[in-house]
Parts: C-alpha cells; sequence; structure tokens
C-alpha cells in the first residue's frame, strides 16, 4: 500500500496515470505532454508507477509502451477499509471512555 | 456510468448505550474526537454534513467533505452521503453513502458502517483521483497515529 501512495502522491506521476488510464502510449509521447520536466526523470517516474504496479510496461519493437494497470489500485480500496476500521476503534475507545467517566461520577 | 465496487462493511462494538454512541456521529464536538478536525453538522434528513478531515500535507491543509443527511433516525440509524468538492478528489459530492446502523446488545451497541457507491478504483475513470482522496485519507490516520 505504502509503495501505491508513495507512487500517487507526484502531482506528475498522478498526471501520467491520467493520460495512460484510456490509451496505452508510448514512452515518448508521454515525455512530450510535459515541457518543462526533462526526459529522464519522466522515465524516473514511470519506473515508479510500475513498481508499484499502477502501469504495465509493454515493448513493441523499440518502443515502449506503457498503460494504466487497474488491479493496482485494489491495495487503495483495502485501504479504505482499514481507515474506517481504525477510525471506528477510537470511536469505541472514545465512547466508553466517556462512559465511564459518567459511570464514575454516578451518572 | 462509472462501475461501482461493493460496499466497505466494517463494525464495532461498544459498551455504550446506543443513544450515547449516536452522539458520536451527529454533535460537532463529538465528531472531532475520531474523525474530523471540525464538522458543520444540521442532523436531520436533507441537512448539511460538512466533514474536515486532516491531511498531513501542509499546502493542502483540511479537506472537506461536502456531505448531505439521507436519514437520522435516534438512537438507530444515520445515513449521509460522502464526497468532495475538489474535482481532483474524483468523489463528487453526493455521489457515495456511508450507512450507520446501531443495534443494541447485552452489553452496548453494534455499529455497523456501511459505505457503499464507492467508485470501482479498478475500472472507472476516478481511479487517479480516487487514490488521491485515499493518499490523504491515509495520511490524515498516520498523522494521528
Amino acid at each position: 500500500v505504502q509503495a501505491v501512495l508513495d507512487a500517487v502522491a507526484e502531482p506528475r506521476r498522478r498526471e501520467i496515470l491520467r493520460l495512460v488510464r484510456a490509451d496505452e502510449l508510448p514512452a515518448g509521447a508521454i515525455a512530450a505532454h510535459f515541457a518543462d520536466v526533462s526526459r529522464p526523470t519522466v522515465s524516473q517516474h514511470l519506473r515508479v508507477l510500475v513498481d508499484a504496479g499502477l502501469l504495465v510496461e509493454r515493448r513493441a519493437g523499440t518502443r515502449r509502451l506503457y498503460r494504466t494497470r487497474p488491479e493496482g489500485f485494489a491495495s487503495v480500496r483495502a485501504f479504505l477499509d482499514e481507515f474506517w476500521g481504525e477510525r471506528l476503534a477510537v470511536l469505541k475507545a472514545e465512547v466508553e471512555s466517556e462512559e465511564g467517566t459518567r459511570r464514575a461520577r454516578g451518572g | 456510468v462509472p462501475e461501482v465496487a461493493d460496499p466497505i462493511v466494517r463494525t464495532v462494538d461498544i459498551e455504550a448505550a446506543p443513544e450515547a454512541v449516536f452522539a458520536y456521529f451527529v454533535d460537532a464536538t463529538r465528531l472531532d474526537r475520531w474523525l474530523t478536525v471540525g464538522a458543520t453538522l444540521d442532523p436531520r434528513a436533507g441537512g448539511v454534513c460538512v466533514q474536515h478531515h486532516a491531511a498531513a500535507d501542509p499546502e493542502r491543509g483540511p479537506f472537506a467533505m461536502q456531505g448531505t443527511f439521507l436519514e437520522v433516525d435516534p438512537p438507530r440509524r444515520v445515513v449521509f452521503t460522502w464526497g468532495f468538492t475538489d474535482p481532483e478528489v474524483g468523489v463528487p459530492p453526493g455521489s457515495t453513502v456511508v450507512e450507520v446502523t446501531l443495534t443494541p446488545t447485552g452489553a452496548g451497541t453494534r455499529v455497523t458502517l456501511l459505505h457503499r457507491d464507492l467508485p470501482a478504483a479498478a475500472a472507472d475513470e476516478h481511479a487517479a483521483g480516487w487514490t488521491e482522496m485515499l493518499g490523504r485519507l491515509v495520511r490524515a490516520v498516520e498523522e494521528r497515529a
């Protein structure tokens, strides 16, 4: 999960995910989209996204093609599940603490 | 139409009466003790349910969940919509629903929280925005851990 969150923390990496969610694109076309970012930096972003499981890389001849890997987001959904679980655990502690105080006061 | 994911369902048993637990969903002071860093709540059907959630990124600040109460039936059930005006999040206001059901048990209350109509992160066009929102949520949780 942390790799996914780290991967999407960078705005340009989120932009890359948007670019290739519908169309598989070659690295060159992705790099061309970012006029202010060097090609090696874009390659680095692509590497992080592939390593996090959010992009699929495919070679076609000399080109490398990228598209979004939807299954990569499953772990993040699991995290929202954890979020609610953790919040409810805090809720339990808070309510029971208040109840304990109330009972101790004889209220 | 974006694909919809299965709901998230969580339960927790609390040693307190349903009335006491219910207040933690509809009273802003109590909501701040477990979920929010400020909230504007008008707990009746159609009333506002704005929840500010902490974000670890100082440039972002708290982010606002712009919801509406759909059902308020103390001390049994509270239902509100869950969404964000920030289009980057990809979960628009009104697009998902959180249903909270309180059931009396021998020792207190069982809380069942169901979050439904979530976009299927696996397939829909909002995958990146959905991930963005979850990233904020996890940072918010970790910040307080």
